[in-house]
């Protein structure tokens, strides 16, 4: 379990916090969504969990232990991170790509070796992609390198997994290929996964919790089926929205 | 394929350094040139003391194995700042790095003689590249373009430090340092090889144990962090080294520019990207690059021509090249 506790941040030179106080829990096995609109400190917390930026205030815990001064090296054993995909400046192939998870367990002067690469295929494999693996990253498309950075946070074998909008840049039939995945490789693997998501349906569809933050202050937490309402999102959004049932399932819809 | 072309790129060296070897002002036969070196190491053939013998151990081998190293030290350097600051269009020509030890040395050499050559370069070197790269860093990231003006800034600067020193200094020294600045082989020894050999692995060695975290790091800050790379001590070894091995360079032989640039460039076209398999081959292409170059300087007319005008010749173009085939993306934002 990752719990996150009474975290503050402030940038450099500036004097209102950016994040006041934001406490979360996130279980195994489990998919926690932070949802909020842009500018309310959603990506801000989350590269505070990442470990990415070092100074703010408050405690972060793996199953009971505080990961704040861990190392960069340790950090990355117990935390995954998938950013969101992007061009690298030299066209490595998606195996180059993958391996780099296995970074922090290759010493600092040396070379992958022969655990690491099986680690790599097992990864290639569960996502599905061991097809693509000599193919250069920069000539596949947005959907494959999501894939790509998802098996790589894989090869990194941790037991927490964090997602930067993973479905940022992706069509529809991606963004649904892309998030089942992670549901899947959640459940199977048993893996604290936890992301950002800008879409309240999407977050709703496949979290299993969602903690909404808006204006660096939690609003609300809890089963997205319960706190995603009509009068949440009117508060965090100011958008109009109708909530109905679609097959089981709560959907909001805008009012135009 | 892959596998083929490397062992060429691997081998190339010894090829090159070869045909330097009995090409020149004084033709020997290749046949000769086996003769004499198998009689200097192994001692199977006996060979009284001709001249050829002379030209071959005492004159050309020591300037082959010299432009070998300087070449392997320019080009690891350069693949090595290309990764480390994601940027395909640096070398450490471009950041200033061969101004700053080129004025360490004419200080050295002109007022402060009693002080190690080498290690004042290496100085001077590290504070032109950690300026550069202090000036073009906005928000924990460094984009390609400012880098590449504050390495011009940096190197001005350097320039025209030099010419002070040229100005105030002694006029016996000063055809010392002007000589030495035009970036030569022809006054390669045995004494400078060993200087070379020493300062070039010291450098070169670490970036090749550690090479493969270069594709790490290339991702940019934030990923190579998350992925468990303490970037800023790693990034401060990486540039510490080169920064070594090109300052000796630098001490040995002048400023050469460009190799840095292309010869990582053309590994990369022809073996890819990951840095396990560039940096060795970039280590031996430019060996021979550098080889061929000097070759071509000593040959191609009665004179020595410094080397670096031919490695500029071919560099200047192959820059513009780059630059017009990535158009846009390579300048990046």
């Amino acid at each position: 379990m990752v719990s996150v506790r009474n975290i503050y941040f402030r940038h450099k030179d500036k004097k209102d916090d950016v994040l006041k106080g934001i406490s979360f829990n996130a279980e195994r096995g489990s998919i926690t969504t932070i949802l909020g609109p842009n500018g309310s400190g959603k990506t801000t917390l989350f590269k505070c969990i990442a470990g990415l930026w070092k100074y703010y205030q408050g405690e972060i815990y793996f199953d009971g232990n505080p990961i704040d001064k861990l190392s960069f090296r340790k950090r990355a054993r117990l935390f995954s991170m998938v950013p969101q995909e992007h061009e690298p400046p030299f066209p490595y192939s998606v195996f180059d790509v993958v391996l780099m998870g296995r970074a922090s367990y290759v010493g600092v002067f040396s070379s992958p070796g022969k655990r690491d690469y099986e680690k790599v295929k097992e990864a290639l494999t569960t996502v599905g992609i061991e097809h693509l693996q000599d193919i250069p990253y920069t000539k596949i498309s947005g959907g494959e390198r999501q894939l790509t950075l998802i098996a790589r946070a894989l090869a990194q074998d941790t037991p927490v997994m964090l997602l930067d909008e993973p479905t940022s840049h992706l069509d529809f039939r991606n963004q649904i290929n892309v998030l089942k995945k992670i549901k899947e490789i959640a459940k199977n693997r048993s893996l604290v996964v936890v992301m950002t998501l800008h879409d309240p349906n999407l977050a709703g569809l496949f979290s299993d919790k969602v903690v909404v933050i808006n204006s660096g202050t939690k609003i609300a937490e809890g089963k997205p089926d319960e706190i995603i309402t009509e009068k949440l999102i009117k508060n965090v959004y100011d958008v109009e929205v109708r909530k109905s049932n679609i097959n089981g399932q709560s959907m909001i819809c805008p009012v135009l | 394929m892959k596998g083929f072309k490397a062992i060429l790129i691997f081998l190339s060296p010894l090829c090159i350094g070869w045909f330097s070897l009995f090409v020149g002002a004084y033709g020997i036969t290749p046949f000769m040139v086996i003769k004499i070196l198998l009689n200097e190491t192994l001692h199977i053939f006996e060979i009284c003391d001709i001249p050829e013998k002379a030209i071959v151990i005492d004159i050309r081998l020591p300037r082959v194995i010299l432009a070998g190293l300087v070449g392997a030290a320019l080009s690891c350097a350069g693949a090595t700042l290309q990764g480390i600051f994601r940027n395909p269009l640096v070398d450490p020509f471009i950041l200033g790095i061969s101004a700053g030890a080129a004025f360490g040395c004419a200080i050295t050499i002109g007022f402060l003689s009693f002080l190690p050559l080498q290690l004042i370069a290496f100085v001077f070197a590290t504070v032109s590249v950690m300026i550069a790269y202090g000036v073009a860093r906005t928000q924990g990231e460094v984009s390609r373009l400012p880098l590449i003006l504050s390495g011009v800034i940096v190197s001005a600067f350097f320039t025209a430090m030099v010419s002070i020193v040229k100005f105030l200094v002694d006029p016996h020294k000063l055809q010392s340092i002007v000589y030495w600045l035009m970036g030569s082989f022809s006054l390669a020894d045995w004494k400078a090889v060993k200087v070379a050999a020493v300062g070039v692995l010291a450098g070169v060695m670490p970036i090749f144990l550690m090479r493969w975290r270069l594709n790490v790091m290339s991702m940019g800050e934030e990923e190579a962090k998350a992925l468990g790379v303490n970037i800023r001590r790693e990034r401060l070894l990486f540039i510490g080294f080169s920064t070594f091995a090109v300052a000796v360079a630098t001490s040995l032989c002048g400023i050469i520019g460009w190799v840095g640039l292309m010869v990582p460039h053309l590994v990369r076209m022809l073996t890819g990207p990951d840095h396990k398999t560039l940096i060795p081959l970039s280590i031996s292409a430019g060996a021979a690059f550098m080889i061929a170059a000097d070759t071509v300087s000593r040959t191609l007319t009665t004179f020595d021509i410094p080397v670096g005008i031919i490695t500029a010749l071919t560099g200047a173009p192959f820059f513009i090249y780059l630059m017009k085939r990535g158009g846009k993306e390579a300048w990046g934002k």
